[in-house]
Order: structure tokens, then C-alpha cells, then sequence
């Protein structure tokens, strides 16, 4: 199963669709999480998702808002798509029942 | 461009220089991201300053920057100097005796062997692990700086102990632009860095033939290529 910040950067990804590369899912991380998210943490971790065979990352041209760089371009895979469900769906069976999660459907 | 502009002057040439630790793609990925966002300068070269730290532990997980550094360069570094000392002797007799032919042959197969073993050391140091150079070299340069602090003189210059420095930077720069090796060139290097630990009398014999695999794996390079070239056709 993968970890914690790894579903934030497959739902990021996921989020942003196309669009999604490594500033802008960094502002998602950061914006909706609500935690600061590095760089390093960022790239490495895609580099581990990649090698996993959860994303596909390429690079774009390069565009005038970066100063004439390149972005490096990352698309979630069918196999991604499982992944981050899967912990989706534990995170919520697990918090069944808890104060932070929802009530249980038989005991409502 | 965006956010270039605001973290102009010294930030900005601070996050670039940082920037060069990292590999040329990724650098420009990184680059880009930092030009795009508006992070600050201190923020931008923590970033990348922590992105090429974990780079590089990534690296050190692997057996390679170990065997590079550990390995090869810092023992390796120890026989070589050796084998500098042996070259300049001998040089240093020739001078005096220039006519002398056994003089001329002894100076002459001690640079040839110094030359090609360094020379592999080097490139097998920079092949093996290429991303991590600056550690072999690290590890190449203390003894070296340890000896010359407490070289003892006797008539013979401190930077005799170096002289292998030269072909053995020369292999790491073959090794860092992954020249190929043709298997014949292969071999004859492996045969010299055989023929080293054998002439080097009964003390550095067993710790000279410890520092054969740089021949093996120059061979088995050599080896391998050809049939990697013939998949890809």
C-alpha cells in the first residue's frame, strides 16, 4: 500500500489533470493538505510513484513564465488510480466509527 | 518569466550555484519551479539544497559509491603513491645516469605500470559511480594529504608521492564521459594491473592483487558491450 504522502501527490496529480507538474501540485499539496511540502520531498517521491508504475512523467517544452524552462509533467496510470483508491477506501473503513469519521450506515 | 525577477542579484545566483548539484534535467525542472512560485531565496535554495542531500543519500544506498570510495579509491591511492615513489626513484637514477640501460628499462616499465594502473583506477572509480566523484576523490585525496604531511624528504620532492595523480585523474574523466573500451585495450590494461602486485615484492603483493577488480571490471565491460549493441540492433 502506498503512504500517506503519496496519496497527496496522486490526488494532486489527479486534481490538476493535465496541468499537473511539480510547482503547481506543490501549491495543492500545500494549499489542501495545509502542510509545507518540499522540493526534495516532492521529487523523490515522484521518482519512487514513477518507479512503482503509478505515474508517467515526461517533460513539456519549455515555457516563458519559467524563464524558458522546461516542466516535468506527471500523469497518474491505471495502476495509480488503484492505489490511491485502495487507500482511500482503508483510510475511510478504518475511521468508521471514530469521532473524526462517519457513523456507521447500521447505527444510524 | 514570472518570478525570476523577484528573487533577483545574490538570492537568485545563490540557488543557481546550489542548482548545479543536481543533474542537468533536473536542474532546469527545478530551476523552473523556483522561478515560477514566489518562495523567496532562502526558501528556493533550501529546496534545492535539500533535494540534492536526498539525491545524494539515494546514491549511497547502493553498493556502488562504496565500492568506488571505500573500496577502490582510498586503498588504491595508498599503492599508488608507492608506485609514484618507485617511478620518480628511478627517474631520479636515470638523470644520474643516463646511459644506463637497465636504469632507462626499470623507469620505463615503472611509469608504464604506474600509468595504466592509475590510469584504470580512475576510470573504473568514475564508471562505478559516477555521481558520486566527489567522494572519491575525497577519499583518494586524504591519505595522499596525510603523507605528504609526513613525507620525510630523503632528496626526494613530496609530489613524487603524487605522480599517479595524473593518469588517474585522466582515467576518471574517460570513466565521467563513459568512453568505451574496445576488449583488446581491455585486456592489455588488466594484464599490466596484473603485472603490478607481481613486481611489487612480498609486502604489497596480496594488497596489490585485493586491488585487481578494477581489471575485471574493465574486461567485463568490454565484454558485455558488444552484446548489448547486438540486442539493441
Amino acid at each position: 500500500m502506498i503512504g500517506e504522502f503519496e496519496f497527496l501527490i496522486l490526488s494532486a496529480a489527479a486534481h490538476l489533470g493535465e496541468d499537473a507538474y511539480g510547482a503547481a501540485m506543490r501549491e495543492v499539496i500545500e494549499t489542501a493538505a495545509g502542510r509545507t511540502c518540499s522540493l526534495g520531498a516532492l521529487y523523490t517521491t515522484l521518482d519512487r510513484l514513477e518507479a512503482k508504475g503509478l505515474v508517467e512523467t515526461q517533460m513539456s517544452a519549455p515555457t516563458q513564465e519559467r524563464g524558458g524552462r522546461a516542466k516535468r509533467m506527471v500523469r497518474v496510470t491505471g495502476n495509480g488510480t488503484l492505489a490511491a483508491r485502495e487507500f482511500y477506501e482503508s483510510v475511510v473503513r478504518i475511521s468508521v466509527g471514530t469521532a473524526w469519521g462517519r457513523a456507521p450506515r447500521d447505527a444510524a | 518569466m514570472k518570478r525570476e525577477g523577484v528573487v533577483s542579484g545574490a538570492g537568485w545566483r545563490c540557488i543557481k550555484t546550489a542548482a548545479g548539484l543536481l543533474a542537468p534535467l533536473e536542474r532546469e525542472v527545478v530551476l523552473g519551479d523556483l522561478a515560477e512560485a514566489d518562495r523567496g531565496a532562502l526558501r528556493g535554495l533550501i529546496d534545492v539544497l535539500g533535494l540534492a542531500a536526498r539525491r545524494q543519500i539515494a546514491f549511497w544506498t547502493s553498493w556502488r559509491p562504496w565500492a568506488a570510495s571505500l573500496g577502490l579509491a582510498l586503498p588504491a591511492s595508498l599503492y599508488l603513491m608507492f608506485w609514484s615513489v618507485a617511478a620518480g626513484d628511478a627517474a631520479g637514477s636515470l638523470v644520474g645516469e643516463p646511459s644506463n640501460l637497465r636504469l632507462l628499462w626499470l623507469c620505463l616499465s615503472r611509469l608504464l605500470l604506474l600509468s595504466c594502473w592509475s590510469w584504470t583506477t580512475g576510470y573504473t572509480v568514475s564508471a562505478v559511480s559516477r555521481r558520486t566523484l566527489w567522494a572519491s576523490l575525497l577519499a583518494c585525496c586524504v591519505p595522499c594529504l596525510d603523507c605528504l604531511s609526513k613525507w620525510p624528504g630523503h632528496g626526494l620532492s613530496g609530489l613524487e608521492l603524487l605522480i599517479f595523480l595524473v593518469p588517474g585523474l585522466g582515467g576518471a574523466w574517460c570513466g565521467r564521459q563513459q568512453l568505451r573500451l574496445g576488449l583488446s585495450c581491455a585486456i592489455f590494461l588488466m594484464a599490466i594491473a596484473m603485472l603490478a602486485p607481481i613486481t611489487a615484492g612480498t609486502g604489497g603483493w596480496m594488497y596489490g592483487c585485493w586491488l585487481l577488480w578494477p581489471g575485471g571490471y574493465l574486461l567485463t565491460k568490454a565484454i558485455r558491450r558488444p552484446a548489448l549493441i547486438s540486442k539493441s540492433h
